[in-house]
């Protein structure tokens, strides 16, 4: 099946089966392998990306309807002055132990500021509560999300 | 393999479904059908993505008539600031199903149309008086919604059938509803007993109301007894207790990893008369909109 789309800014034309998932459209015709395969069938989070700015979870949804749509992996995050507030959250809360879950987790906090700039802690674990940690207990995960936002508020106000 | 065919229009699909009957199967969010295949719960040889078809999403409010798209994604009927004040069972059933990610892809006739028991849009809707309108080779029909659940995991359409729309019944004013959920963990989990009730009143007296449970029963069910307890009261809490009682009466759960069949009953009579005081509480208008149910239906006076 021959389909179009955007991932991260370049656009791709491909063949792929029917079946491929777009999780595995991104790891392995892509060699995006930032997204994460965890659980294959929705529970874990790991795979989760944006399509059209909405998160998704990539295992269950096939690359073939996401024709002529556009994809936000972790990869795509990064801006030109380096890693984005979500990401350099992460690193400076300590949010991440083993690492399997991060990028998942950062591309669901992303979709979470670009839909609410100010959460709550409460409206941060609600949306985090797709994705599971086997290694931090989440409490630092919710830091480096809280921190995200006020940094990225203090980033527009500036701007 | 499965392969995939992607109709552009809806008589297309149609056409192709029952064409291909029992060896074709519809996908439009793949939250439930991605994980069947992938467990061999089911095996079809084709997947009829819907997901782009024009004209199956949407809600649309006339007068007191709600019409969903069987497209409409969950994440969209959570939001919706209309029903947030009209439909509040949906919202709050929408509200607890999956996670962000599971509500931004899942659809409302996906839910439905999956058969779960355990769903969360089934009993929302029922206690809205939802109808179910379907279209096949046969043209159009339209049913009440307690009529598409067949058994678990089963509908009554045939092969050749697809949930294009519901119409559900949502006053402005007068009128409140509730969903309570019993699970073990918050997120990611299926109701070991799910409850809507909703409630029509003049003054405080209670003209109409409908309880429907989820989980307890082969299909989704409307509890018509409790009803007929409840109108005409200002719902005290022996009615609602009695109606309790009567909707315990009524299901006939199974004993499952989610709980046993006596501790499920005894859910549910604890439940629904929660959900209905919530219920009958918007309708007078005595609870604060935008207030959501406690998740096991508990308040006190500060929580309002
Ligand atoms: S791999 Fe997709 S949710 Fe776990
Ligand atoms: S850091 Fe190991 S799973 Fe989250």
């Amino acid at each position: 099946m021959r389909i179009e789309l955007r991932v991260n800014g370049d656009d791709y034309r491909r063949e792929v089966e029917p079946d491929l998932t777009l999780l595995h459209f991104l790891r392995d015709v892509l060699g995006l392998t930032g997204t994460k395969w965890g659980c294959l069938t929705g529970d874990c989070g790991a795979c989760t990306v944006l399509v059209d700015g909405e998160p998704v979870v990539s295992c269950l949804q096939l690359a073939c309807q996401v024709r002529d749509r556009e994809v936000t992996t972790v990869e795509g995050l990064e801006t030109a002055d380096g890693l984005d507030e979500v990401q350099a959250a992460f690193v400076s809360n300590g949010a991440a132990q083993c690492g399997f879950c991060t990028p998942g987790m950062i591309v669901a906090v992303e979709a979470l500021l670009r839909s609410n700039p100010s959460p709550t802690e409460a409206q941060v674990r609600e949306s985090l509560s797709g994705n599971l940690c086997r290694c931090t207990g989440y409490n630092k995960i919710v830091d480096a999300a809280l921190q995200a936002a006020r940094a990225r508020l203090l980033a527009t106000d500036i701007a | 393999m499965v392969d995939v065919f992607v109709p552009d229009t809806l008589d297309e699909a149609v056409g192709f479904l029952g064409h291909h009957a029992g060896a074709a199967i519809p996908i439009a969010g793949g939250t439930d059908v991605l994980v069947d295949t992938r467990t061999g719960r089911s095996a079809p040889e084709w997947l009829v993505d819907l997901s782009s078809l024009p004209g199956l999403g949407g809600v649309e409010l006339d007068g007191e008539v709600l019409r969903l798209g069987a497209l409409t994604r969950i994440r969209a009927v959570e939001l919706d600031p209309e029903l947030q004040r009209r439909a509040v069972a949906l919202v709050e059933a929408a509200k607890v199903l999956g996670s962000v990610q599971i509500r931004t892809m899942a659809t409302v006739g996906g839910n439905l149309c999956h058969g779960t028991p355990s769903a969360e849009m089934p009993p929302a809707l029922l206690v809205h008086d939802a109808v179910a309108e379907i279209v096949g080779l046969g043209g159009r029909r339209s049913i009440p919604l307690a009529e598409l659940f067949a058994g678990p995991g089963r509908t009554t359409l045939g092969p050749d059938e697809l949930l294009t729309s519901l119409r559900a019944r949502v006053r402005a004013s007068s009128a409140g509803s509730c969903y309570l959920r019993q699970t073990v963990r918050w997120s990611m989990d299926l109701a070991g007993v799910g409850v809507a009730a909703s409630v029509e009143v003049e003054g405080t007296t209670v003209t109409s109301a409908r309880v429907a449970l989820a989980a307890v029963a082969p299909v989704p069910l409307l509890v018509g007894s409790a009803t007929e307890t409840v109108v005409g009261t200002d719902l005290p809490s022996e009615v609602a207790d009695e109606a309790g009682r009567q909707a315990a009466a009524a299901c006939s759960p199974i004993s499952d990893a989610r709980g046993t069949a006596d501790y499920r009953r005894e859910v549910v009579s604890v439940l629904v008369p929660r959900a209905l005081r919530i219920a009958w509480l918007r309708a007078t208008g005595a609870w604060p909109e935008g207030v959501p149910a406690p998740v096991n239906g508990v308040w006190t006076e500060e929580d309002l």
